[in-house]
């Protein structure tokens, strides 16, 4: 009976003080790390994929650097960061069913890459073209002709230059903040990208 | 124009079940896998909300067909947009090591010989869940899988019109899909020319007598009767006849297993092949896993299948496989679909109860109580097995 349990629980013996301590990298982790599975691990598939895997460290490390390869737009200490978050909290004996993370913990999100430019920058469309495909295109769609999120070609809200700052800076609904994850420039160039479209 | 995009909304909301709801939470952080009931995800068990991943309740699999809507769902990025795939615009291009390269319209397809064929589709994930340790990938468990009539046309057919030339040996299969952003590999697979001449290879128009919904691969898709659904590509375009297996990822890569025994939670560098035929497979349906039964007779019902032989055995254990008691194949028998049964339990005593079941197929594979780990977790066929409490 004894070794059924622990073929069930994965092959790995978690004592209960290693499973503390994994639960306390997870929490210190998880501002910075949640907020770059929304915004960095979610343009091509819903963080979903990522919550119900229970894997080995060595796994993680290969999944996280098969998704930079492929085009995650994620430094290497960023990597690096979630690969410690990821076999931290969903580690091969954590529970099928984890309790939710403190929405407080997830709100905080200081994910400060640069200092924020001060002033009104002018956007490059060029640049812009990649900024969106690595960001906005999986839920905005290709030529941001709308797919889950709507569509922004010729959208009016291009010409609210006020209401589209605060909408990417901050997220509306299921829509995520950019602000600390995005410099003005990379928005403004989005934007001018979005305008020629 | 208009018509054509009316019927593609059409079949986009029969194919779609709980997919827009679904969308709407898409943000949410906690999603399926840290839900407390998954019920509440839907009437579809739903795994990955984008791109939509799915499966059928097994309580479901009881009528011998499962309907177009509550098949399930999975693909790596999602349908095309609708334009591409429009019958306006779409069409099917036949290529490579031909005599002849060829491209038809839909119109086109349906003058030609129609066949129709009952098939079992199946991911190769099916059951990941319950491999251990825990592999990467969508963490499907019991009902990725569903058995329907696929009518269309034999690849064999538009083959024969192109001219197969010597020294091709492989089928490369290309739907319309895309990912979202371009570095992530295409979904490109290739398929064995033998399989593809094969009578019962088909490129399907049609699901259960309707036309094939989008979310199954609209407007056409390959089955491939008997072989794991990765070969099945929906959203077909392209088909190019070629010499060697297709290069990239998701055939060199993904969906491949060991060729030889590997050691659980290892990821050894061992010679692989890609994932083909099904293995023998059961499942029950009746009762459901957790339900509360009253003394006395009670059915106990499910299906069966196998990849391209019939399934010619099944059996049922109440002691955890100690013994096991045959159960009465029943309903229609055709190759390639699943085949259910029955076995009426007398169930006397009030508790807890597992029920288990297994099958045999006639080429005399069985049923184990584990599959054999593989590091990308395919081809689960572990026992099933069903928790009851029985009452007085
Ligand atoms: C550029 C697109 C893209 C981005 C960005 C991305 N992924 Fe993925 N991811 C994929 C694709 C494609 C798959 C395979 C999906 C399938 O098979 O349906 C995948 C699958 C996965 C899987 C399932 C296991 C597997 O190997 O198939 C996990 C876990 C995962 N991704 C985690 C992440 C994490 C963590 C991030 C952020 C660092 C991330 N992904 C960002 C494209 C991406
Ligand atoms: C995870 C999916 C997702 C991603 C990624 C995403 N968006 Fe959105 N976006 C949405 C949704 C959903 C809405 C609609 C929000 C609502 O319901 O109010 C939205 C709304 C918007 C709006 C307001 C449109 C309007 O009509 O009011 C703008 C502007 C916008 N997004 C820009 C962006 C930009 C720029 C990016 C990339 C930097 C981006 N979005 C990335 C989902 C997303």
């Amino acid at each position: 009976m004894l070794s059924a349990a622990i073929i069930m629980a994965g092959l790995v013996v978690v004592t209960a003080a290693q499973e503390e301590d994994l639960a306390t990298v997870s929490a210190a982790l998880a501002p910075r790390a949640e907020g770059l599975i929304i915004a960095r691990c979610s343009v091509c598939h819903s963080p979903d994929l990522v919550a119900q895997q229970r894997l080995p460290r060595a796994r993680w490390e290969a999944t996280v650097e098969k998704m930079k390869h492929w085009g995650a737009e994620i430094s290497s200490d960023e990597a690096d960061l979630l690969v410690r978050y990821l076999s931290a909290r969903y580690h091969p004996g954590a529970p099928d069913h984890l309790p939710p993370l403190d929405s407080e913990l997830r709100k905080a999100e200081p994910l400060t890459q640069e200092p924020l430019a001060e002033g009104p920058v002018t956007g490059v469309a060029t640049r812009g073209a990649g900024i969106f495909e690595h960001n906005c295109q999986g839920c905005h769609g290709t030529g941001a002709t709308g797919g889950m999120g709507p569509k922004l070609a010729k959208n009016p809200i291009l010409k609210h230059e006020d209401l589209f700052w605060e909408t990417v800076l901050h997220g509306r609904g299921p829509m995520p903040a950019w602000g600390s994850v995005l410099s003005h420039q990379d928005i403004a160039d989005v934007h001018a990208w979005l305008l020629s479209k | 124009m208009t018509l054509s995009r009316r019927s593609l909304l059409g079949r986009l909301l029969q194919g779609l079940g709980v997919a827009v709801i679904v969308n709407r939470q898409v943000p949410v952080v906690q999603a399926a896998g840290e839900e407390p009931a998954r019920n509440e995800s839907g009437p579809l068990t739903v795994r990955v909300a984008r791109p939509f991943d799915a499966e059928t309740p097994v309580r479901e699999f009881r009528p011998f067909l499962t309907p177009n809507h509550r098949f399930f769902v999975r693909s790596h990025f999602g349908p095309p947009p609708p334009d591409a795939i429009s019958e306006a615009n779409w069409t099917l291009r036949v290529g490579g090591l031909v005599e002849r390269s060829q491209e038809f319209t839909l119109k086109d397809l349906r003058q030609m010989d129609a066949v129709t064929i009952t098939a079992v589709v199946q991911c190769s994930g099916n059951g990941r869940a319950f491999h251990r340790p825990k592999v990467p990938g969508v963490q499907w468990e019991r009902g990725a899988v569903g058995n329907a009539e696929w009518t269309g046309v034999r690849l064999r057919d538009l083959l024969a019109k192109a001219g197969v030339q010597a020294g091709a040996r492989h089928v490369q299969l290309q739907g319309a899909d895309r990912p979202v952003v371009a570095s992530v590999p295409l979904f490109t697979r290739s398929i064995p020319l033998e399989k593809a001449l094969h009578p019962d290879t088909i490129l399907a128009y049609e699901m259960n007598g309707r036309p094939l919904p989008l979310l199954h691969g609209a407007p056409l898709r390959v089955i491939t009767p008997g072989w794991m659904a990765d070969s099945c590509m929906k959203w077909l375009t392209e088909i190019t006849v070629q010499a060697e297996e297709s290069q990239g990822y998701y055939m060199q890569t993904a969906y491949r297993v060991p060729t030889q025994p590997v050691e659980s939670g290892t990821t050894p560098n061992v010679p692989s092949a890609p994932v083909e035929g099904m293995v023998v497979k059961s499942l029950i349906a009746a009762p459901q896993e957790g339900e509360t039964v009253k003394s006395g007779p009670v059915t106990i019902q499910g299906m069966a299948w196998s990849g391209e032989v019939k399934v010619v055995k099944v059996e049922v254990s109440f002691d955890e496989g100690k013994t096991w008691e045959p159960a009465r194949l029943v309903g229609e028998d055709r190759p390639y679909a699943w085949r259910q049964w029955q076995l009426v339990w007398k169930a006397k005593t009030a508790g807890a109860f597992t029920i288990l079941c297994r099958a045999a197929d006639a080429s005399g594979e069985q049923q184990s109580a584990m599959t054999p780990w593989n590091p990308s977790g395919f081809l689960w066929n572990g026992w099933d097995r069903v928790s009851v409490t029985v009452t007085a």
